[in-house]
């Protein structure tokens, strides 16, 4: 956990129209402010609070994540997709950080 | 498929120091029985604990103290065994109430679960196990009171080999419990049928590990070569990196924890990856990876699975190493805890077998696929944490990670897994 790196499966390839599974994992800590350290002082919170996907710029899917979601959050969902084009995901840390990866489908007639 | 990673650096737990370096260069070895090519042996801090000192068992296991009884390091604490023949005297040994020694048969809660070996009637819960002998008629076996006591609360008495543990000699069962557990026992006269063709063992298929342990998205362990290969690159309080002297670890490391753990003779004992990548991180790079810290468990992923696909082949040559197999092979005839079982109890004697609904491999190639994600406990775990956890569910004190007797089983039961190909990190129930 020492890199936040957000793996996805998205099909290459797929016939208009077909609904296809996409698969999301990043790699975070999720930690959720409500436990302590050794010393007894509580850990900051640093989560993924929102979760986008966009298809050729057109919103497919978002989410608000909150602190029961646990480490490594495995997201999956399905899109209908109807001209070929590009997926871009997005999370977005507590610490500001945004971790971004994107995955191109080619959609047949 | 691109990726994009934008990301601030996360701080990471401190782990507390327990090893201080002692030589950065050891000299005047020659070549060493060790797992590096190189003539001279590589740097180790070889002072304190490559664990956290003092050991304390993981806060989510069963916290009892079974110091009363054998551990690996400690093989003449058991209380002595009953003398061949010498049955225990008790009045009444069949006096007790079948109901309440029916609950304690099928009880989990007590440690007892006699089910877990043995099927026992019609009534028997679901996933009974058949490493022990079936009890559904054993009412009808003309066995007196007596001897069914003696057989629960200590059967050494008949077989000073059995893998039946000393229930009562051991304090599980009082007297009048076994009684009870007498009485039940004397009720079972029919043979047991199964509602759900999967709860008889002898036709439950074989469990089959089939999973894409590769895949992250299957295998939560396979995050961690990923992961182990970030802390390889990352400098430590010395300024260097791993990555700052083995600059092509893709080639250099291909095969070597196919060849570990190893005899280590400027400890006089067995070193496995966990314990070499704390010692030399420790004297190289000034990292404190202790074993079981989360930097050295990632390390230990990447640089197993950098050897995916190797055949296990030890260098077993140095009297050292001779001497740490022949330790290893005693200590998995051991007999141990509270249980007093032994390695070769459920692993050779009555191995393939089921244990309740968990299939019992026999002992080689089991470590092969270690480190691997444990799917009952959520958590990455390498061969010796393992050890511990089998320790501690016969109720036996666990040891450090880096304990001498851990290592000589650890080489022992790498050595007869020759030939088996490292498939790690791997995924096991």
């Amino acid at each position: 956990m020492a890199d936040i790196k957000p793996r996805i499966k998205v099909p290459k390839t797929a016939k208009k129209g077909e609904v296809v599974e996409i698969k999301t994992l990043v790699s975070h800590v999720m930690e959720s402010g409500q436990r302590k350290d050794a010393e007894g002082k509580t850990i900051p919170r640093k989560i993924i609070n929102r979760f986008t996907c966009e298809f050729n710029g057109k919103p497919v899917c978002e989410m608000t994540l909150h602190p029961a979601i646990s480490a490594n959050p495995f997201i999956s969902f399905f899109a209908k997709v109807e001209e070929s084009g590009t997926f871009t995901f997005t999370w977005y840390d507590d610490d500001g950080s945004v971790y971004k990866a994107e995955s191109k489908i080619d959609v047949t007639a | 498929m691109t990726v994009e990673t934008v990301h601030k650096g996360m701080a990471l737990s401190g782990v507390a120091a327990a090893i201080t370096v002692a030589a950065s260069v050891a000299v005047g070895l020659g070549t060493a029985a060790g797992p590096a090519e190189a003539a001279t042996a590589a740097p180790l801090a070889l002072e304190g604990s490559a664990a956290p000192s003092p050991w304390k068992r993981y806060k989510d296991w069963n916290q009892a103290d079974w110091s009363k009884f054998n551990d690996l390091a400690h093989p003449d604490r058991a209380p002595a065994p009953p003398k061949p023949g010498e049955l225990r005297q008790v009045a009444d040994p069949g006096k007790g109430d079948p109901a309440k020694g029916k609950q304690l048969a099928f009880s989990r809660a007590r440690g007892g679960g006699c089910l877990s070996c043995h099927i026992m009637g019609p009534e028997t819960l679901e996933m009974p196990g058949n490493s022990g002998p079936d009890l559904s008629e054993i009412g009808t076996w003309g066995r007196s009171d007596l001897e069914l006591f003696n057989r629960v609360w200590d059967a050494r008495v008949f077989n000073a080999e059995t893998t039946m543990p000393p229930w009562g000699a051991h304090g599980y069962y009082t007297e009048q419990e076994v009684r009870d557990i007498v009485a039940f026992l004397q009720t079972l006269k029919t043979p047991a049928t199964f509602a759900n063709p999967l709860d008889d063992p002898a036709k439950r298929p074989l469990p089959v590990e089939d999973r894409d342990w590769t895949d992250p998205f299957v295998n939560p362990s396979a995050e961690l070569i990923d992961t182990g290969r970030v802390f390889f690159e990352k400098p430590g309080p010395s300024g260097q990196s791993c990555a700052s002297c083995h600059t092509d670890p893709e080639t250099a490391f291909k095969g070597w924890a196919a060849r570990m753990p190893y005899y280590e003779p400027r400890l006089d004992k067995v070193v496995g990856v966990a314990e070499f990548v704390a010692r030399h991180a420790k004297a190289t790079t000034g990292a404190e990876w202790l074993m079981q810290s989360p930097e050295n468990t990632a390390l230990h992923v990447y640089l197993t699975n950098l050897s995916a696909g190797t055949k296990v082949k030890l260098d077993v040559s140095s009297p050292g190493a001779q001497d740490a197999l022949k330790r290893g092979e005693a200590l998995t005839r051991l007999k141990i805890g509270q249980q007093h079982m032994a390695c070769v109890d459920c692993h050779e004697k009555i191995g393939e077998t089921w244990l309740r609904g968990q299939f019992l491999g026999k002992l080689p190639g089991q470590v092969a696929h270690f480190p691997l994600w444990r799917t009952s406990r959520q958590e990455t775990w390498d061969i010796r944490k393992r050890f511990q956890w089998c320790g501690v569910q016969i109720r036996a004190n666990d040891l450090p990670p880096d304990a001498k007797e851990y290592g000589d089983l650890e080489i022992y039961l790498t050595h007869i897994s020759e030939g088996w190909p490292i498939e790690a990190p791997n995924i096991r129930h």
